[in-house]
Parts: C-alpha cells; structure tokens; sequence
C-alpha cells in the first residue's frame, strides 16, 4: 500500500513556482506515496510571523501540526523553510509540555483541534535519501541522467540548526548526492553548497542578497555543473528567478539552469517533461533536456 | 602516541606581504586539544607561529579559529575528534572568517569591537537610581540567560554569511547583546534600542543562514536573540520604518486575509519605490507566469486563524 503523508506543499510551490508542486504530484505516484492535501492549513510564516509575533507564529504551527495528528500521518514539505518553521513549532511543545498546554489553550479557544505531540515532520529529500526511498527509486530503474553534471544545493534550512533539523552532519550534507548518484548523474562538488541563497532578505537587501547568491552561483559554474539543484521553492527563486540580476550586479555570468529536486527526479525516472514545466523557469534548461535526451 | 599533521595559515607581515600554508607534524597524546597542539608547535617547532588564547577552558572566547573550515574554539576542540571527522586527513587550521588577518591565526577583531559597542551593551535604567539593589525575578532573567552566556568569541560573526555580504552588518554577537539588554526589566531604553538596532546593517539584515545558532560554542543562539529583537520592534511600534519589517507585515496580513501568503501584497508593500522602478523584471517574471495571482488564496477554516490572530498574546 502506498505509503501516506499530509502534504504540506507551502505557498510558493502552490503560487509562484507551481512547476515544483505539480511536478511533485506527478511522481508521488511512481515512488508508491499518497499526499493527502491539508486545505485547512496556513502558511508556516516562513520566519517573518516568527520575527514579528512568536508565540502566534508558534499556535499557527502547532495548528497544523496538529491536523496531520487529526489525519493520522506525518507531514511531507517540499519546502526548506516550511520544514524548519514546522520542525521548530514541534520541537518546542515536544520538549515542553508545558508550553504544549498553554498553545492547546489557545487553539480551543479559537475551535481548532489540540495537539498531542506525536507527528514528525519530513521533506521529500529526506524520505528519499533513506534505504526506503532509495528502494523505491531503484524499481523504477532511475538513471536517466546520463552523466548529467549536478550540483547540489541545499541552502541553509534544511540543515540547520541540527539541534532542530538532523538529518543530516549539516557541513558534510550527502542526501543530495546520493540521490544525484542513485539518478545517473554526477555530482559536481562545491564548497558554497550550504551558503545561504540570499532569499529572506532578496526583497528588503537586495543588494546584499545578490552578493549572497553569487557565492554558490559562481562556485556552481566554475565546478563545471551542468545545472544545479535545490530542494527549496525559496532557493530557487533565488537562484533562478533572480539569476539574471544577480548577473548584472556582480558583473559577471553564469548561465546556470536550477532543478527542482522532484524536476531532476522526475528527469532521472524519465517522466514526461511537459508535466515539469521548465518553461516556467527563467533560466532555459536546453542544456540539461539534450545530455538526458529528453 | 598518535601523530597529527596540521595544515596551518600563515601570515608573516614583518617578512613579507603574501599568505602561505605550512605543514607541521606532531606526536601527542589521545587527548590534545587543538589550542594545545598549536602551542606545542609554537614551543617545539617554530615560535614565530601566532596564535591569540588565554584562559584555555571556553570562558575568555580569545582562541576561536577555523579548523577544517568549521568555526570552533581550539581549546574546546579535540584533534582526535576533527582528524575522526575529516577521515584521518592533516587538519586544516585558518584564522576566522569574516576578519583581516593580523599575523598567523590573529585576526583584527577592532570591528567586532566597534559594533559591539554601538550596540550599547550595558544597562540603562529610567529614573534616578533605587536607595538599595534592583531586585529581578527568577523569571525576568530566564528570558536572557541564553544571550547573557556569549563570550564574545566570534565564532558566529565568523561564518555570517550576511557579514561576508555586507561588512557593515552589526552582526549576531551584538545583537544578541542588543537584545540581552533590550529585554532586561532594569533597562530603560527598550523603544530607543527597538529603533537603534532596526536601521540599516540591523536585525532585518539577517539573512537567516543559521550559522551563528550552528557554530555558537556556548548555546547563546543569536538567532533567536534577533528574531526576539524583530517581535521587540512590532511591539514598540518601530516596524513601519524598514522594509525588512513591512516584509514581516505583508505576512502578517496574508494570514489574516486567506490563510496563506499572498504575494501580490509582498513586492509592493516590501518596497514600495522600488517595485515600481523594477517594471522590467516584473515583466519577465509575468512572462513565465510567476507573476502572483490578484486572487488571494483562501484556506479552509479561516475563522480558527482569525481567533488566533486576535486572541494570542505575545509575551515577548
Ligand atoms: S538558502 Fe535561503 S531561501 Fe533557501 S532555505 Fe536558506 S535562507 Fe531560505
Ligand atoms: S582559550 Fe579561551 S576560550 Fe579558548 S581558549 Fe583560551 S581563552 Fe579561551
Ligand atoms: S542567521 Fe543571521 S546573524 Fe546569524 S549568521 Fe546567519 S545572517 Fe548572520
Ligand atoms: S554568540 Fe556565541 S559564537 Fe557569538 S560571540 Fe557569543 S559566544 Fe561566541
């Protein structure tokens, strides 16, 4: 049976970058998983309802967190930033019951179902980079990338602070490695693959934010990448989206499409790329479509 | 007796201009911090290696370096342990980030310094002074014990990825003190210090990378201290001035409105000018379709959020 998980898409792959969550449901079905929707569920606040009013941001979560207890499942995101706010809320009533019964008191008293404490939260690169999901990505003989050149980036919230997050030795990350490898791809290795994207701050700094991206942008390019990959809809944009003026502020090029993971997933397994909507990114991916053959 | 080597930066100013790495070797025992490594090699090997250090137990915060690339206090790190996690290879010893060298390991920390104290770090009560001591409760102080454990070794302002960005980014350590001062019951100044550390180069220039909560030696999570920092600047009603906290606002009222985050509020509230003057990159992300819809999303069960917004207090 397939394995079931309260899907927690987050605003920007349900807005903006649609082509992540579409692209997302086309596979869930060929890795034998079920994302069950959560049309009752908020935005996580994405750290800027935390920066403002903490304990909301934290009810706010706890809420969600605690429809997926209602569901019966954990919570799969796709979204770095989505699954720090999640993990955060979680850990904290976790580790305080206290702090648990005050925001159950809170959330009664508005009509939402209390919280017990007992969902995890994951992202699908997690449960993929696993033994399980690794099985799974073999019996759909996965390695159509071709020696496609990858490199990977996480950005900064999928790995830390591993106090909350832990999935992973946040300076060696390898889950996206491992999957680049178990695709037929190869990984192109850079040292800025855990520097921030620049992306909470692109709107308000954007000036330092594009030095920011430049960082990985440039160090991608020079590692001789075919393209890179993010497991983040935020990274992405960062990284994409604003790649061209990121170009022009560092006076420099790179011509450097970014994936989606479920994008260079859904390459590996060979599904068909219409479904992944590239034409929704800003940078082509030509390059990437003719070494897969696609 | 195991052996060790220790690939080490180098910068000899008297003797030259250039940076350069020497390869040293070792043998000691099991249990040699990396701070005592580095001395034995300045006492054994070679004395002009220079390295700043004094109580060598993680309370004075003078000896923080990179090892292996990772931000670490060298008294608190054991060579066995880094040689264990780099798979046996010499160990990679350089000054910290985000600082001029000055020789070897010794950085300029005058900069550190300077926004340190531009942060205020010291209290400032209202009011003349009371006859006997001010009395805090057990309380109060819990909400800045974690800030009131830095250190000051820099270990954090060290991989800021917004500082290596920005130089003029006041950075974590001193936010983390702004705040610790900020959020002291005896302190008077709260509203000028929500203001003071809400400009420009302040708390909405973090950029969030995590490092500082990641690489902080002593749990003082400056992180958090800055995201508190942004709650003090709503309550003291400073947030309209920055766009980083219009940013907060635009969130703050998609929530309200349907639920989720409703984009087309973001850019232009954010920044209102400079949307405008952006036509062309606005274009081209419409072109691709990444233009937000005019249509705000509405979540199911919206009363509960509504309820919530209105009913939660906020403690900070
Ligand atoms: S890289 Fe940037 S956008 Fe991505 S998770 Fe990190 S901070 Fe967020
Ligand atoms: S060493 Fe200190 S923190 Fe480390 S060593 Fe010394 S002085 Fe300190
Ligand atoms: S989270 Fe903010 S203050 Fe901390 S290291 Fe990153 S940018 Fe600097
Ligand atoms: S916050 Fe932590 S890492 Fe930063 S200076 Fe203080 S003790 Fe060092």
């Amino acid at each position: 049976m397939a394995r079931q998980f309260a899907y927690y898409p987050g605003c920007v792959a349900e807005f903006s970058s649609k082509e992540l969550n579409r692209t997302t449901k086309a596979l869930a079905p060929m890795l034998d998983i079920e994302l069950l929707p959560m049309p009752a569920a908020t935005c996580c606040g994405a750290g800027d309802i935390a920066e403002a009013k903490p304990n909301l941001y934290l009810t706010l979560n706890v809420r969600i967190l605690s429809q997926a207890e209602e569901m019966g499942v954990d919570i799969m995101t796709i979204c770095n930033v989505c699954t720090l706010n999640l993990r955060r809320a979680n850990k904290l009533v976790k580790d305080d019951p206290r702090l648990l019964e005050a925001v159950n008191e809170e959330l009664v008293k508005a009509g939402a179902r209390p919280y017990e404490g007992t969902r995890e939260v994951t992202h699908l690169l997690w449960f993929l980079a696993t033994e399980e999901g690794l099985s799974l990505l073999e019996k759909q003989g996965p390695k159509g990338l071709k020696g496609l050149r990858v490199a990977p980036y996480y950005g900064c919230q999928l790995l830390r602070p591993s106090s909350v997050m832990g999935f992973e030795d946040p300076d060696q990350p390898q889950s996206l490695e491992r999957l680049i490898r178990a695709l037929g791809g190869e990984v192109a290795d850079y040292e800025a693959k855990s520097k921030c994207c620049g992306f909470p701050i692109l709107l308000a700094r954007e000036a330092v934010a594009l030095k920011e991206s430049h960082v990985a942008l440039s160090q991608a390019r020079d590692s001789g990448a075919d393209c890179m990959v993010t497991p983040c809809p935020l990274c992405h944009l960062a990284m994409d989206a604003y790649q061209r003026k990121a170009e022009a502020a560092n006076a420099t090029e790179y011509n450097m499409p970014v994936l989606h993971l479920p994008q260079l997933i859904g390459l590996g397994l060979g599904i068909d790329t219409s479904i992944m909507e590239f034409k929704r990114h800003m940078v082509p991916v030509n390059n990437v479509l003719e070494v897969v053959g696609s | 007796m195991p052996t060790s080597t220790f690939d080490i930066f180098r910068y000899q100013p008297d003797t030259g201009p250039e940076h350069f790495r020497q390869t040293y070797e070792l043998e000691h025992d099991a249990d040699l911090t990396l701070l005592d490594a580095v001395l034995r090699l300045q006492n054994e090997q070679d004395g002009t290696l220079a390295v700043r250090y004094s109580c060598r137990s993680a309370i004075c915060g003078s000896c923080a370096c990179r090892a292996d690339g990772k931000t670490v206090l060298a008294c608190m790190s054991q060579v066995e342990d880094l040689k264990a996690q780099n798979g046996g290879q010499p160990i990679k010893v350089d000054p910290i980030g985000n600082f001029e060298p000055l020789k070897d390991l010794i950085v300029d920390m005058d900069p550190f310094w300077e926004k340190f104290k531009s942060v205020k770090p010291y209290l400032v009560p209202d009011g003349p002074a009371p006859e006997k001591e001010r009395i805090v409760s057990k309380e109060a102080m819990q909400k800045i014990y974690n800030e009131s454990k830095c250190i000051l070794c820099a270990a954090c302002y060290s991989e800021c990825n917004s500082l290596a960005a920005d130089a003029d980014y006041v950075g974590p350590a001193a936010l983390a003190w702004g705040y610790r001062f900020a959020a002291d019951e005896r302190d008077g100044q709260r509203t000028a210090r929500a203001k003071l550390y809400s400009g420009e180069h302040g708390v909405w220039d973090c950029t969030r990378c995590m490092y500082c909560n990641e690489r902080c030696p002593k749990g003082v999570d400056p992180r958090d201290a800055i995201e508190k920092l942004g709650g003090i600047a709503f309550n003291e009603g400073v947030s309209w001035a920055d766009a980083g906290a219009r940013h907060a606002k635009a969130f703050l009222i998609s929530m309200r409105t349907g639920g989720k985050l409703n984009e087309t509020l973001l850019v232009p509230f954010t920044n209102p000018i400079k949307s405008q003057l952006d036509l062309p990159f606005a274009l081209r992300m419409l072109s691709k379709g990444k233009a937000p819809s005019p249509i705000p999303h509405r979540i199911k069960k919206l009363d509960e959020v509504k309820k919530l917004m209105k009913n939660v207090k906020e403690t900070i």
